[in-house]
């Protein structure tokens, strides 16, 4: 069927970056598969009323949010609170490749990423969504908007104010380890 | 002569120094792209998963174009009728008023028509 073999190729093209963006929204690769596959039969769905195939990108990031949006909820309902990029299943960032660097600098960025990824869990959901469609998935502050049905303005606003909690964060965090280190010698 | 560096200025550079480090580090962390593993059959297998959708006409049915036309032979009936018995004033009127509407039908369905090509 001609249909499914366009849709097929729509799939090809985009599942990277939907797999990418659910697995950085959600913080794990647990049930990664399933909402991937949620989110293009969405699309599936939604395609008889879709118009303008430029747009196919970002309607799909505003999918991706959503059902990362609705995984964050069942969590919730489940009561399984301890969500890590530790686990099994996960610690992508393991497997990020630093050839020119030493072992030390390796672990020390290891320790780093796992850190910020802890830390963007910690974040609101919109704060979050908006740091990995900027800085991730390099969209601008319009395609963002338009994604997440919001103003610039509040876009902007979120996207500073999750950048400074970040690093707030990270500043507490390496302040704590500086006093650990102090308090051992 | 150079004036001897204020020590709360040097902790205020370093400060400044750090956090501009750590900025960075953070930008590139979120910027680095996950390792994926996608499995090689996902958009076959989810193919295959997709519900079955009713199938949609590509041919037009032109219902709208069929009403003009049996409109226009209704009027131009109704004018020849009228054309025939017209004894009494007021069909007259009624006349121009069919042909008003005759001509407007004949306009809008050729226009249409030239359209459709």
């Amino acid at each position: 069927m001609q249909t499914d073999l366009s849709f097929e190729q729509v799939v090809r093209d985009h599942q990277e970056m939907v797999f990418r963006t659910l697995l950085r929204l959600t913080g794990s690769r647990e049930h990664l598969d399933d909402l991937a596959q949620d989110v293009f039969l969405r699309l599936y769905r939604a395609l008889p009323s879709f118009r303008g195939e430029a747009l196919i990108t970002t309607y799909l990031y505003r999918i991706a949010v959503n059902v990362a949006q609705d995984e964050w909820r069942r969590r919730r309902r489940d009561r399984d609170s301890h969500i890590s990029l530790s686990d099994e299943t996960s610690g992508w960032e393991d497997r990020l490749p630093h050839p020119d660097r030493n072992a030390e600098q390796q672990l020390e960025e290891r320790e780093f990423q796992q850190c910020i990824e802890d830390q963007l869990q910690r974040l609101s959901h919109i704060e979050r969504t908006i740091l990995v469609l900027y800085h991730q998935e390099e969209r601008s502050y319009e395609q963002i908007a338009y994604a997440l049905g919001m103003p610039l303005g509040t876009v902007r606003t979120h996207l500073h104010r999750g950048r400074k909690r970040l690093r707030e964060a990270l500043q507490q965090r390496q302040t704590q380890e500086r006093r650990a280190t102090c308090a051992n010698h | 002569m150079r004036e001897p560096l204020n020590p709360e200025d040097l902790s205020q550079s370093a400060m400044e120094h750090a956090m501009e480090h750590l900025d960075q580090r953070i930008v590139r962390a979120l910027e680095a792209a996950p390792r994926l593993q996608i499995p090689a059959d996902f958009a076959a297998r989810l193919s295959g998963q997709l519900p079955a959708r009713r199938p949609v006409s590509l041919t037009p049915r032109h219902y709208g174009q069929y009403a003009m036309l049996i409109g226009t032979v209704i009027t131009l009936a109704a004018l020849v009728i009228l054309s025939l018995h017209s004894t009494h004033p007021t069909f007259g009127l009624l006349e121009s008023l069919l042909f008003v509407q005759f001509i407007a039908l004949a306009v809008w369905l050729s226009v249409w028509r030239y359209g459709l090509r």
